[in-house]
């Protein structure tokens, strides 16, 4: 049935409506929200606490945004809820990134080559990499990244969720992407030395 | 990375993201055909998000499910008591 069509039907107090509405989402709001807290846990609560709220505020909803962006921005206010009072740092600006930016003279540096890092550390191994990566990065930026790459939604979509402009999510991405690559980078790089020492 | 390494930087995710516009896409592919920094920058950053899917699909634990269930249904009671 129609999103349009079950949401009303959920405004006026159908049930199953409201059912059918959240089903396609709980799975990935508790995905997403395990990824963006490292805790399954804080995930459960994150769901549920997502669902009761979009409950309560089922009339509210006007069909400005698609039902599914309504639901992830919930979600999102529902997660800062558990990050609490973690400390906001902020990340360096994105020219910093690049050999030959501010700090890093291209003439100094070769990037390292990740090649596979599927060949360096067991699957379960590199999971637990990326979910500690993905723990650094700063809330705003993780959670913008984990919305445009783990949801696979547009950028315009995210920018809608976060409430910030289209220029400004991207930039928020981009610096998410980098600061991610650059922690991963420099776990693989060790990986791959100890590999290669154990090899000799 | 040569010295333009830091111009094409914005555009990276776009170009990564198949959302640049052509023309500065084969400037982009110019600039990486002979630069190695940046092609390995290009390669990393995608497998950065590849490395971030994996294992998406995850099941929501059945304690979670039941639990939700009812407490959807208690919370719909307070909100639509005519419907109950």
């Amino acid at each position: 049935m129609d999103e349009r069509v079950l949401v009303k039907k959920a405004q006026a107090g159908d049930f199953e409506a409201f059912v059918s509405l959240v089903d396609k989402y709980k799975k990935r709001i508790f995905a997403l929200a395990r990824k963006g807290t490292g805790n399954e846990q804080d995930a459960e609560d994150i769901v549920q606490d997502t669902i009761l709220k979009a409950i309560d505020n089922i009339d509210k909803f006007r069909g400005d945004s698609a039902f599914g962006s309504w639901l992830y921005a919930i979600a999102l206010n529902q997660a800062r809820r558990h990050y609490g009072k973690q400390k906001q740092t902020e990340l360096k600006p994105i020219e910093e990134y690049v050999p030959g930016g501010k700090t890093v003279s291209h003439d100094d540096l070769n990037l390292f080559d990740w090649r596979d890092p599927h060949k360096v550390l067991e699957s379960e191994e590199l999971k637990g990499v990326i979910d500690r990566a993905l723990a650094e990065l700063p809330i705003k930026y993780r959670e913008a990244f984990l919305l445009r790459y783990h949801e696979e939604l547009s950028v315009k979509e995210v920018a809608q969720i976060i409430g910030e402009s289209v220029a400004a999510t991207k930039s928020r991405i981009l610096r998410a992407r980098l600061a991610l690559r650059d922690s991963l980078s420099s776990t693989f790089e060790v990986e791959y030395g100890k590999k290669l020492s154990g090899l000799h | 990375m040569g010295k333009n390494c830091q111009d094409y930087i914005e555009g990276l995710n776009d170009y990564i993201d198949g959302e640049l516009d052509a023309e500065l896409c084969s400037e982009i592919e110019k600039h990486l055909g002979k630069c190695r920094n940046c092609r390995i920058m290009v390669d990393s950053l995608k497998q950065t998000v590849t490395l971030c899917r994996e294992g998406k699909c995850e099941e929501l634990p059945e304690s979670l499910q039941n639990k939700l269930t009812s407490a959807m249904k208690e919370r719909w009671k307070k909100k639509f008591p005519d419907k109950a």
